[in-house]
């Protein structure tokens, strides 16, 4: 089993004139079984963070590996193949397609590896049924509830039997009973199958759920809950 | 997807499995489904373009062929006569007999006219003999048994007969040279009697009742000639020999040869238009896909995202393209289909009297495969547009950080560079027509080309003085409609490049067309105002045709009013690969030469020169090709055998598009050994109204004659509908691409307003009510075509100048350059009336669309 591993990860952006520090020097090490929560207001870095795991954006400094091997100095079509076989990722947003069905929401990343339809189902089916969404493999987006679509996000994630996964606010859209849920499910799954787990959120509820939580502030790293950031936050 | 449990056959193409891609495009259809059908509908109105225009510029030529074959048969040789009264049929017998020759068919052809209960129709009058089944041609195959049903009457193609309204058995009144006659119809015939020449304009007699019909017996014009395997080159000499240097020894497909060179400057003119028009379609295809991008664009970061690599991604994007491209491009050509049936199925008259073109329609597979490539080759080029995202630099989520809506965003770089390239195309189209005219038709299709490229530049000054105006004047729908404008740049930018090119392509035919027309107008008014009265055979068009009505000069002249009566003359003469229009005027006529004619030489000095014998005004495409200036010498193959002539002046081919020769009517008597003429000019005296004049005529000749008596006028109005017959395909393809561009207007309007409900919702949601929505709608929309009619408008009056400038040099049309401005406002307003028209009232239901959508997702 592999840990990803952060040393010293910075990324900057530009604009207006002005050069932003959006992770400045970030490290942290997730070990298989672990599941870290960010914790940190809107801006201060997180997703940017969880996108550098997931090889989606680059680091402009420090290195991101995982399992020994550095994801900074893939090219773009081993990242690709990394995102496809190795990581499942939670959007904040779903990004579902909306004419799909559940079932075929939930299978998009299989046939990306050459799956025949029918062999893709049948490995994304039992997921969706263990989100409690049996009854609703053939819905699509359109017909189903933000907490229903955010299940669906999270079957996708989970399909392709992921060694890391990556969790970009799965509860901002959701009440918080389904929160629980979703919280509880993502944990277990990372226990279960020890790998890996990194979840971003600004909701301190969420930290009951995992191993470990750091607070992200203007791109930098602290080890546990920034109360005083909680209290000062909105909501 | 229960087949695909059941299907284990899954290819894999770029790393996708088609099962996979399969799975892909059906979600995107299930969700963009109106937007796929509107992209779709864009794609098939460009493809229906393409195709309509192709067909129309190859059907004429091909149906030629088709027609000539199926008389021809296997002949390889044939003897020509060098004039309408043909040569003795007597030399059929001696042809028969030289070595080598298996058969000898004479044929004798005249221009004519059938008259039935439901119409008239102008054709030839072919008369063939029973020998002509010796050639096996597939419209003469039957003709051994037919010459019995045709004994003593004439065959009517079953498209004739049914245009007229003539039967089986009843009777047609046939006008040939000047005589009229009530004819038995003895068949109808069809395809399967004579094959593609049931659809052309033949009217078939047996060869003895032909030449008593014609006024000319014991004459043919023709001897086709069938030669016994390789004896063709004996067989041709002989030929030559019997010609003794008075006819014309041609290859039997000669006259396809001559139809080409007769059609060549029409189908230079028509293949500009089509090339703009081609080039107009495929963009329209484009950009109609183009609105699609930035939802393209978004559907490849999410599949990035999921580690859908560049190869993959490209095979999804590439399936998808041909998915759609191949469907929406069938329907184009089905569309384009009936265009050309509807549209383009029309004979030009002024060619039916000289060849015997059909109206058959010739669809090729070429001309499918051609529409179907652009059609998917417009949908992949664009489709693949959001590959760019999958350049190195840019990162995989980079479309969805953009100002605005994901993937509108058009860069400054992007607008300067278009420009910049809009400019460098600018000049090598310039260049290109300068250096040499005959590359026109690539500089028509390089500033369709130009056209977008402006377009991103323009829409980026355009918002910005109205955001001028916003901040300094006015009220707050400007203001959002700036900020809407600019937040779905790319869409607007392709909503302007469809608008730009509609009205570039319309303009720059719609203008080069006009242009010619006036000029060939100019020259017909002219010729025919020099004489108050014209008296013509009734087919006669081009003076080619004439008439043997003895007295008939001395009963005009004899009329009260009449002040004098002048014969004109003329024939087609075969030479070399053209079919030259022969004209002939009294000496010292002022029609000899029409200052509206004129290209090179002096007006005075060449009717003066033309006076003389031996001297004749050329066409300067004639004039090019033999290398001839004005008094350079050259020799004409007359009926009387090799005759010298000095070029006294080079004029426009007037109107005859292979070229035109003028001589005075005494050399042309005295070589083409006729005195008939083909029109009679009447002069009046003062006193007598052109009116009176031909009143009195017409109770001279009797109410039976078949001569026509027209004022200057009514002969002017006649000639010129029959003038703009040989443009009829510019003038489809010019009205055609109007409004094909009004069309993918309304379809890209349709989209662009489809795409928008989620934004109105969005500022409905915000307080904005209906009316502000729908006038902010607008504004966004009449601003994206003002940029869009001023860009086009510009580029498709450059088009329009060089057009003209490429008809006149190297088609020897006249076509005098002006601007025209109710042309480009009649366009403007067609255009801009049909899109306003479609935006209102889906604008206005747009507008209403409810804010809870903006909840959605």
């Amino acid at each position: 089993m592999s840990t990803l591993e952060l040393g010293e990860v910075v990324k900057r952006y530009e604009g207006g004139g002005e050069t932003v520090n959006a992770v400045d020097g970030v490290s942290l090490s997730v070990a298989p079984g672990e599941f870290v929560a960010l914790y940190g207001p809107s801006g201060s870095g997180k997703t940017t963070l969880l996108m550098m795991a997931a090889t989606i954006k680059r680091p402009d400094a420090g290195s991101i590996t995982f399992g020994g091997r550095e994801l900074a100095s893939l090219t773009k079509r081993e990242s690709a193949r990394f995102r496809r076989e190795t990581v499942g990722i939670v959007f904040q947003s779903f990004h579902l397609m909306q004419g799909a069905s559940a079932l075929d929401n939930a299978s998009l990343k299989l046939f990306a590896l050459n799956m025949r339809l029918g062999e893709a189902h049948d490995m994304a089916r039992p997921w969706l049924e263990r989100l409690g969404l049996g009854h609703r493999l053939n819905h699509k987006p359109s017909e189903m509830s933000m907490g229903e679509r955010q299940r669906v996000s999270i079957a996708r994630a989970l399909a392709n039997k992921p060694r890391l996964l990556l969790a970009d606010e799965p509860t901002g859209n959701l009440d918080s009973r389904r929160s629980r849920e979703v919280l509880g499910l993502l944990s277990e799954i990372c226990a279960e199958e020890n790998i890996p787990a990194v979840l971003v959120t600004h909701d301190p509820q969420a930290t009951a759920f995992v191993t470990r939580v750091h607070t992200l502030r203007d791109g930098t790293l602290s080890d546990g809950l920034d109360l005083d950031l909680h209290t000062s936050m909105p909501g | 997807m229960k087949w695909a449990r059941r299907v284990s056959f899954n290819p894999t193409v770029l790393g996708m499995g088609v099962q996979g891609l399969y799975a892909i495009y059906r979600e995107r259809w299930r969700y963009y489904r109106a937007l796929e059908l509107m992209a779709g509908a864009g794609i098939a109105i460009g493809v229906s373009l393409v195709f309509g225009v192709l067909v129309a510029n190859s059907s004429i030529l091909g149906s030629t062929r088709e027609a000539i074959d199926a008389v021809n048969g296997t002949a390889s040789l044939q003897l020509v006569a060098r004039s309408p009264h043909g040569f003795d049929q007597g030399l059929t017998q001696r042809v028969a007999e030289l070595p080598g020759v298996q058969t000898a068919a004479p044929i004798l052809r005249e221009s004519a006219v059938i008259e039935g209960p439901h119409g008239r129709m102008l054709g030839q009058l072919v008369g063939v003999s029973p020998r002509i089944v010796g050639l096996q041609g597939s419209a003469t195959k039957d003709l051994g048994a037919g010459a019995q049903l045709l004994q003593g009457g004439v065959g009517l193609p079953a498209g004739v007969a049914n245009t007229i309204g003539a039967h089986t058995e009843g009777k047609a009144r046939l006008l040939v040279n000047g005589i009229a006659h009530v004819v038995q119809v003895r068949a109808a015939l069809d395809a399967g009697a004579i094959g593609s020449l049931a659809a052309s304009r033949v009217i078939v007699a047996l060869l003895g009742p032909a030449q008593t019909l014609a006024g000319e017996p014991g004459r043919v014009t023709q001897i086709l000639v069938k030669a016994y395997p390789g004896k063709d080159r004996q067989v041709e000499a002989g030929l030559r020999r019997l010609a003794a240097g008075q006819l014309n020894i041609e290859p039997a497909n000669h006259e396809l040869e001559l139809a080409q060179t007769a059609l060549k400057p029409t189908n230079q003119s028509t293949s500009l238009f089509a090339a703009i028009s081609l080039m107009v379609g495929f963009l329209l295809a484009l950009n109609a896909i183009l609105l699609t991008v930035p939802d393209r664009r978004l559907e490849v970061a999410e599949l990035r995202e999921q580690g859908y690599d560049s190869r993959q991604v490209i095979a999804v994007l590439g399936s998808q393209a041909l998915v759609l491209g191949i469907a929406a491009s069938l329907a184009g050509v089905l569309l384009g289909s009936i265009l050309a049936h509807t549209i383009f199925d029309e004979v030009p008259n002024y060619l039916a009297t000289a060849f015997p073109i059909t109206g058959h329609q010739q669809v090729s597979l070429l001309a499918v495969l051609v529409a179907m490539s652009c059609g998917v080759l417009a949908t992949l080029v664009a489709s693949m547009w959001p590959i760019l995202d999958l350049r190195k630099s840019r990162e995989i989520d980079a479309v969805l950080q953009e100002p605005g809506e994901p993937g509108q965003s058009i860069g400054d770089d992007i607008a300067l560079n278009a420009a910049l390239l809009g400019v460098v195309i600018l000049v090598l189209a310039t260049l290109m027509v300068l250096v040499n005219s005959g590359l026109m038709i690539l500089g028509g299709v390089a500033l369709a080309f130009a056209a977008p490229c402006f377009v991103p530049i323009l829409f980026r000054a355009a918002t910005g003085v109205l955001c001028h105006i916003a901040r300094n004047y006015h009220g707050k729908m400007v203001a959002i409609a700036t900020i809407e404008l600019e937040a779905t740049a790319t869409r607007s930018v392709a909503l302007a490049s469809i608008t730009a090119l509609a009205i570039y392509g319309s303009i720059a035919v719609g203008g080069a067309r006009t242009d010619l027309i006036g000029g060939i107008d100019k020259g017909i008014s002219q010729e025919w105002n020099t004489a108050a009265v014209w008296v013509t055979p009734d087919q006669n068009i081009f003076d080619t045709d004439s008439f043997r009505v003895p007295g008939v000069t001395a009963t005009i002249a004899s009329v009260p009013g009449i002040a004098s009566v002048t014969a004109h003359q003329g024939a087609f003469l075969d030479v070399g690969t053209e079919r030259l229009w022969i004209r002939a005027a009294p000496p010292g006529n002022a029609s000899m030469i029409l200052s509206s004619e004129l290209r090179q030489g002096d007006l005075a000095r060449g009717r003066a020169l033309m006076a003389q014998d031996g001297w004749a005004a050329v066409s300067s495409g004639f004039a090019g090709e033999e290398g001839l200036h004005v008094g350079s010498p050259f020799t004409l193959p007359t009926p009387s055998g090799p005759t010298r002539f000095n070029v006294a002046a080079i004029t426009t081919n007037i109107g005859w598009p292979p070229g035109t020769i003028t001589l005075n009517t005494r050399d042309y008597s005295h070589y083409w050994q006729t005195t008939d003429p083909t029109t009679l000019a009447v002069d009046l005296k003062p006193g007598t109204t052109p009116a009176a004049g031909v009143r009195a005529i017409r109770r001279a000749l009797g109410g039976t004659s078949p001569l026509r008596v027209q004022t200057s006028a009514e002969r002017i109005a006649e000639v010129k509908i029959i003038g703009r017959q040989g443009l009829s395909v510019l003038g489809d393809i010019s009205n055609l691409l109007l409004l094909i561009s009004a069309l993918a207007l309304a379809a890209a309007l349709s989209t662009t307003i489809y795409q928008r409900r989620g934004r109105l919702a969005s500022l409905k949601a915000q307080g904005f009510d209906r009316l502000q929505l729908w006038r902010g709608v607008l504004i966004e929309s009449a601003v994206v075509l003002s940029i869009g009619c001023l860009d086009g408008a510009i580029l498709g009056l450059y088009g329009h100048a060089l057009a003209d400038r490429y008809l006149r040099v190297s088609t020897s049309f006249p076509a005098p350059f002006s601007v025209g401005p109710v042309q480009v406002i009649l366009t403007l307003a067609i255009v801009l009336g049909i899109s306003l028209a479609v935006l209102a009232v889906p604008g206005y239901s747009a507008a209403g669309v409810p804010p809870e959508l903006s909840f959605q997702e």
